[in-house]
């Protein structure tokens, strides 16, 4: 199921959190129903951590991870990092990069098998992803654009992409990445899909702006209506649907 | 988007000057995520019906302006203006909620009393008028954007297909929500709250982040500030606190502001 939510009056889900299958990080600050919405869903399956990083809220847009690991930029604090370290699981690999594109959740998107990378990513980086996060890296633009973090967001069930994606490109990302991709929006036609929305394998949070239709459309392509991580979290969600929608 | 920002940047630092062709348009509903970006700290950091705010700005197409330069691409608002009545959408989410805050962020009594009478009984004769800008907005433009909301709220008392509509719009005084900065200073007199409103410019330690709220505020019947939890862009002044700031201003007094606002535009 897909829940919308407000980050204060922002619909910019994805930039104040990011969720994986293994751990989910929400920003400091804000108000604490954006927390305890998170908790909601997920807090019998994954720890959800609340951090900063770099002393910014924009946590979604700085970082990237999957259930194998976690990249945080150089700008960081060891204080942010030792915490990160301490409140994940320890299968999750925390690394701190030195790369010059630090907004790495706007460079990058990954599941747990591949990930897209911004074209311009240093050398290294692309190695270092591979290794931590355990994943099979592809230089990318997605409909002209080399931010490839903002304009889409993918799980390992699905992924959809910024709505001007051609149907050649569409079959190619489709082909690499292993999943079935559409083109859409999310908050009202907002473009930028990796901001307004945070997915994992059985569930995903979006903006309230997001229409029925859009709703709709996230929930079909990332298959979450037939998602169930244990029955305990479906029984629970339930009888949260109605507090939200 | 970041595309086409860094090439108006770069320009920018090549010339040193930019060329750009300001153009007035009717709301219309694609305009929302920019109209929506220009009013996110409209109510401070509250949580409230923000979107339907805006639709509700966009619906009224008859009197509202949107600010957007000329052949650009992205078709970005600039700045939004209009004026809604607050008796007329008083039934709607986000006006409720807009007036809850209101009520909650007033801490003058004798001010309160006011406030409470012109959101409820007097609603009818209240426009609430919205007016944000993106900072850099070059000033030569508010003396143009004003008269055009003035001139279109008097069209639509004759304009309107109903009898109804035609009266909502026969306002008998604004309501701004605003903002400014306060010397910190200003606040350890005796009323915490009240301005003093005193015939010198900056006298009072108030800076009005839009120029024209200052010829509002002379010419209002009331005011009252509350203090913010949202902060702006660094200031460089670290004396001076944000604020939030509410004012009541008498239609009749409008023609005397759009004369002092000519003017203004002339001076600086």
């Amino acid at each position: 199921m897909a829940t919308r939510l407000m980050f204060e009056n922002s619909c910019e889900v994805g930039v104040f959190s990011k969720l994986t299958n293994a751990f989910c990080l929400v920003a400091i600050g804000g108000s604490e129903s954006f927390y305890s919405t998170f908790e909601a869903e997920l807090a019998d399956v994954i720890p959800v951590v609340k951090t900063s990083i770099g002393g910014n809220r924009i946590i979604g847009r700085l970082c990237v991870g999957n259930k194998n690991g976690l990249l945080l930029p150089h700008t960081t604090t060891d204080q942010e990092l030792q915490h990160l370290r301490n409140s994940l699981p320890d299968q999750v690999v925390v690394q701190r990069i030195e790369e010059r594109l630090s907004a790495l959740g706007n460079c990058i998107a990954c599941n747990d098998h591949v990930a897209l990378a911004h074209t311009d990513l240093d050398r290294e980086t692309e190695e270092i992803i591979a290794d931590v996060l355990g994943v099979e890296v592809f230089r990318q633009t997605i409909a002209g654009n080399i931010l490839v973090g903002s304009y889409c967001s993918f799980s390992n069930r699905g992924g959809l992409v910024h709505p001007h994606t051609s149907i050649e490109d569409l079959d190619e990302l489709s082909t690499l990445l292993q999943v079935p991709l559409v083109a859409g929006t999310v908050n009202r036609g907002s473009e930028v899909i990796g901001a307004g929305l945070t997915v994992n394998d059985w569930t995903a949070f979006c903006g309230s702006d997001t229409t029925a239709t859009e709703l709709s459309v996230i929930e079909s392509v990332f298959k979450l209506r037939e998602a169930q991580p244990n029955a305990v979290v479906d029984e629970m969600r339930k009888s949260l649907i109605d507090s939200y929608v | 988007m970041e595309s086409s920002l860094k090439q108006k940047l770069f320009v920018c630092l090549l010339k040193g000057v930019v060329q750009a062709d300001f153009v007035f348009f009717d709301p219309k509903p694609d305009d929302f995520h920019g109209v929506k970006i220009l009013l996110q700290t409209y109510l401070d950091d509250t949580q409230w019906d923000l979107s339907g705010f805006v639709d509700l700005i966009l619906a009224q197409t008859t009197v509202g302006t949107v600010v957007k330069i000329e052949g650009d691409d992205d078709d970005t608002p600039f700045a939004i203006v209009t004026a809604l009545n607050l008796g007329r959408y008083k039934d709607h989410k986000c006006i409720k909620e807009l007036k809850e805050f209101l009520l909650k962020v007033c801490q003058e009594k004798d001010v309160i009393r006011d406030l409470r009478l012109l959101m409820g009984e007097q609603a009818h004769d209240v426009g609430l008028l919205v007016s944000q800008r993106v900072v850099n907005l070059p000033p030569q433009l508010l003396p143009p954007l004003h008269d055009a909301l003035f001139d279109e709220v008097s069209w639509a008392t004759e304009d309107e297909p109903t009898a109804e509509l035609r009266n909502s719009f026969r306002f008998k005084c604004y309501l701004l929500v605003s903002k400014i900065y306060k010397h910190k200073n200003a606040n350890q007199k005796n009323n915490r709250n009240l301005i003093r409103r005193s015939g010198s410019d900056g006298g009072d330690g108030i800076v009005y982040i839009k120029p024209e709220d200052e010829n509002f505020h002379k010419l209002s019947l009331w005011s009252f500030s509350f203090p913010m939890h949202t902060q702006q862009v660094e200031t460089q002044e670290a004396n001076y606190c944000l604020m939030g700031f509410v004012m009541a201003v008498e239609t009749a007094k409008i023609s005397t502001f759009r004369q002092q606002l000519q003017s203004l535009v002339v001076e600086s």
